[in-house]
């Protein structure tokens, strides 16, 4: 965009949100190029609209222009999701972070797309209800962010993905439209579903203003076990065996050794450092059943290779545990300046083959690949740690994280569980659809965004994108790690 | 959008006068039928239909047939019951993948083999096929517990009248790979496309289950003690508010105007506790629980209620908010024979045909924007002058964007679904 064409969007821009809320200068808009993910695109102008009639106003004067739009929240995303790699404007919404309703009647909360997934959760608590989703960045992530990708989390494993507790929206199309679309307080509308189709459509649809989110009781008593394994393959086979004896529990994830030792390191969550693997198990429930239930998951695990299973006593202790799970990404800090993150499922019963595969893959390459991941619904995380200062090393990594997703792509699986496609995928989506398949999705595309403008160069295939700039360009400066890792990096 | 000029003979082959009323559709009889083996065929031959600007009515088990308006066009009965098979099916992994022609009982029985079970319960399995009831989104009346279609199919695989199959999702029970096209033909009545396989995740049957009957005599403390259960933690799978009459249709009489019937089930230790609470909510809204000897098939009565066929009745469809329901329910109540599923904030009342039209648009009045009324059943004629969908949802204009790119030539279901779609 040239310097003219900009400094007349950033004027008509300022006159729908003020002079503070849209700005241009590369300084200040440098925090907006990147995500969680490796890559990077500085944006041309970065806009935070205060309500949804100002986000539909923006939306229209992008259009005019034929500027890209790209919606930004917490920016957690691990695929590049927010990246704007045609430049365009960024769409942030910090101004748009309210609860406009908690209506327990109705078991039902309206929210602004930039309410923090967390802080929702902490809002219900006292009506003795949550928010179910819960991303392991739940503290930072946005409730809009976690709708664009259908963002899943521990606890989904019992009750379910974002998209099924979501029963409406309110959305800001490219054309400066805002639509309501699904039951709102009702579970649904007639005609087709809307919401379910824009949920998880990574901001190429149009922007959420209003959402709609179901609330659920909390359960009355949750129990919480750590399964101590000597290897990965036993912990696998303990998975099966749980999911073999029709017990779904609320939570089943595993980590293995490398992931134990950076977590102990960075937490000190409680996992025994000796451990090859371990399995944290959640039930939930009234209490005859959790006893019951934690009671038959402990000695399954102990049948199936568990050297140990301890249970936490205390809240305290559960927390603790938690926290080193969910924190398990941001400790990868101790053990290396850089970490590549995958997002694969496979079905469950291709878990312990697939591991072993990306085992040899670790072998063969030199590169440390350690495992953090929700085993209850075969949902990979493959962490392969590298050092982007060296050259080579990032080229070299996400060739290893190609090999991975074909893996789970070739064991029946997807190339994402939970982070999306984004940038990052958009050509391993290849390796789960067909042209036909895609074109059909394309379509769709179009009926909500005919000019391609809302997060181009995202989920689709080819669209002549221009490269984008890993994070540490040749002669960035290495930053010296205050701490031994970035631990508050990765959120 | 008028009559199409047809471009090309008719496909398909032809039909006995017999067979042409067994597939009538609010009266209109098709010229030709389909029956394509597979997915391919399917597209193929639904290419063939949109060369010769034919109008396709779908039809799996047909327990459906009577929802929508009436078509605009029928030439062509478009039958998926050649496609049957089980095409996956790994018990320890929880999913399946099956073809749109499967009936829903042939799975069930397949899956219940294994100790699993899709938790979703739509009106005559015996008859009803898969692909039908996600094409119609027909839940039965688990969903308070289990959510619906939507929550339970992971993958699908679509027929186009563009002569391409197209898929999406996977068979896998967690993936957001490309859009959730899924959702958007869930609920479409096969207007987008032809559901030809469906990929769903499954569950291990509940280790036990007990019904328990709460009796009233005010139906609004009956339906308040309803909505209470669906706000606790042990809610119900299945819980139902019928009045004298559809108590007797599903088997049971009873000297209390109102039953709140409700099917506890879970892990055998939950059973009790289960029974226990829901008792002292009943209790506390004035209810009386009674032991009573239930049918054995009082539930399957109770879910194909609301469609079955031998009635000409008309029957409307509700659903609104909780508190919605509240407001809805004296006019529901006081338009016929009523089945309200409190923690789905969904009813179904059977009207007589004489006196649809008024109750109708007192529902819908007091439904406001916050719920809909739909007319699931009538005969042809009360067809014609019943708006059967209601007003146009938010969103429509995007409605018929979806449905010009993926169905250009309006082959599929014309006129059926929701604002002429």
């Amino acid at each position: 965009m040239d310097a003219g064409a900009r400094e007349r969007l950033v004027q008509r821009l300022r006159e729908v949100v003020g002079p503070r809320y849209a700005f241009d200068d590369p300084y200040e808009m440098r925090l907006y190029q990147y995500d969680a993910s490796p890559e990077t695109a500085l944006p041309d102008v970065v806009v935070l609209p205060g309500n949804a009639d100002e986000v539909a106003r923006v939306l229209k004067i992008c259009s005019d222009e034929g500027v890209p739009i790209v919606a930004r929240a917490a920016a957690s995303s691990l695929a590049g999701g927010t990246v704007p790699v045609h430049g365009g404007v960024v769409v942030t919404f910090p101004r748009m972070d309210r609860i406009l309703e908690i209506d327990p009647d109705n078991l039902r909360a309206v929210l602004e797309p930039g309410v923090v997934n967390l802080s929702l959760s902490q809002a219900l608590r006292p009506g003795g209800y949550y928010y179910v989703p819960d991303p392991s960045s739940q503290g930072a992530c946005t409730i809009g962010g976690n709708v664009a990708t259908n963002a899943g989390g521990p606890h989904t494993l019992l009750y379910g993905v974002t998209v099924n507790h979501v029963t409406g929206l309110e959305v800001a199309l490219a054309s400066g439209e805002l639509v309501r679309v699904g039951g709102a307080k009702a579970a649904e509308s007639t005609g087709y579903d809307l919401t379910g189709l824009v949920v998880g459509s990574e901001g190429t649809m149009g922007i959420v203003t209003k959402i709609w989110v179901k609330l659920t009781p909390i359960p009355p008593l949750q129990k919480t076990l750590l399964a101590i394994y000597p290897d990965i393959e036993s912990a696998s086979n303990g998975v099966s065996a749980i999911i073999r004896s029709g017990i779904l529990p609320a939570a089943m994830e595993m980590l293995d050794k490398i992931s134990i030792q950076a977590i102990e390191a960075a937490s000190h969550a409680g996992y025994p450092l000796d451990a090859g693997a371990v399995l944290l198990l959640e039930v939930d429930g009234i209490e005859p059943v959790v006893e019951d239930l934690a009671e038959r998951m402990g000695s399954i695990c102990r049948d199936h290779g568990a050297t140990e299973v301890r249970v936490a006593r205390t809240e305290a202790e559960r927390q603790a545990l938690w926290k080193g799970r969910k924190g398990a990404f941001s400790a990868m800090g101790r053990l290396s300046p850089d970490f590549y993150v995958m997002d694969g499922v496979v079905p469950r019963t291709k878990l312990p083959e697939t591991l072993k595969k990306i085992d040899a893959i670790s072998e063969r390459t030199g590169y440390t690949i350690c495992n953090v991941f929700h085993a209850g619904d075969g949902n990979l995380h493959p962490l392969v740690l590298f050092d982007g200062f060296v050259p080579g090393q990032y080229e070299a990594v996400l060739k290893i994280g190609d090999e991975i997703l074909k893996l789970c792509a070739d064991a029946g699986g997807s190339v994402t569980g939970e982070h999306g496609i984004g940038l990052e995928k958009r050509e391993n989506i290849r390796y789960v659809f067909s042209d036909d398949d895609l074109e059909v999705m394309d379509r769709v595309r179009r009926v909500f965004d005919p000019r391609g403008l809302m997060n181009p160069g995202k989920i689709f295939p080819g669209h002549g994108l221009k490269p984008s700039t890993p994070r540490y360009p040749p002669g960035y400066p290495r930053q010296p790690a205050a701490n031994g890792g970035g631990d508050d990096l990765w959120v | 959008m008028g009559v199409k000029a047809r471009a090309q003979p008719l496909p398909g082959h032809q039909i006995s006068i017999e067979q042409q009323h067994g597939m009538s559709v609010d009266g209109l009889l098709p010229t030709k039928s389909m029956h394509p083996s597979d997915a391919e065929d399917a597209a193929r031959e639904l290419r063939l239909c949109e060369l010769a600007r034919a109008s396709v009515v779908v039809w799996g088990g047909g327990t459906q047939m009577q929802l929508g308006s009436e078509p605009r066009g029928y030439d062509v009965a478009f039958s998926t019951e050649r496609m049957t098979r089980l095409l996956e099916y790994e018990p320890a992994d929880l999913t399946c993948r099956v073809e749109a022609g499967m009936r829903v009982a042939d799975l069930q029985a397949t899956l219940e083999a294994n100790g699993q079970r899709l938790p979703l319960d739509p009106p005559h399995p015996d008859h009803a096929t898969v692909g039908g009831m996600v094409a119609a989104n027909t839940n039965g009346l688990n969903r308070a517990r289990h959510g619906t279609v939507r929550d339970w199919v992971i993958g699908m695989a679509v027929a186009y009248p563009s002569g391409k199959v197209a898929r999406a999702g996977g068979k896998v029970v967690k993936n957001v790979a490309g859009y959730d096209l899924m959702k958007l033909h869930t609920g479409a009545l096969g207007t987008l496309g032809v559901i030809v396989e469906v990929n769903f995740k499954v569950q291990t049957r509940p280790e036990a289950d007990v019904t328990l009957l709460g009796h009233f005599e005010d139906p609004s403390a009956a339906l308040k003690a309803g909505i209470d259960l669906a706000h606790h933690y042990l809610a119900p799978a299945a819980m139902i508010l019928v009045d004298r009459a559809t108590l007797w249709k599903c088997g049971l009489t009873a000297d209390w105007r109102w039953t709140l019937a409700m099917k506890l089930e879970g892990y055998a230790r939950e059973i009790q506790p289960t029974q226990e609470a829901a008792a002292s909510i009943v209790r506390g809204a004035g209810g009386r629980i009674e032991g009573q000897a239930l049918p054995a098939t009082f539930w399957d009565n109770a879910r194909d209620w609301s469609s079955s066929t031998e009635d000409t009745d008309v029957v409307f469809s509700g659903m609104s908010s909780l508190t919605g329901l509240q407001t809805l329910l004296p006019l529901a109540a006081a338009a016929g024979p009523l089945m309200v599923q409190p923690g789905a904030g969904i009813f179904h009342v059977r009207v007589a045909p004489d006196a649809a039209a008024p109750a109708l648009d007192r529902l819908r009045r007091a439904a406001g924007d916050d719920g809909q009324v739909v007319v699931t059943r009538a005969p042809v004629s009360l067809k014609k002058s019943l708006d059967v969908w209601g007003p146009t949802p938010p969103g429509f204009p995007l409605m018929r964007s979806l449905k010009e790119a993926l169905d250009p030539h309006a082959t599929l279901n014309p006129g059926r679904f929701v604002g002429g779609l």
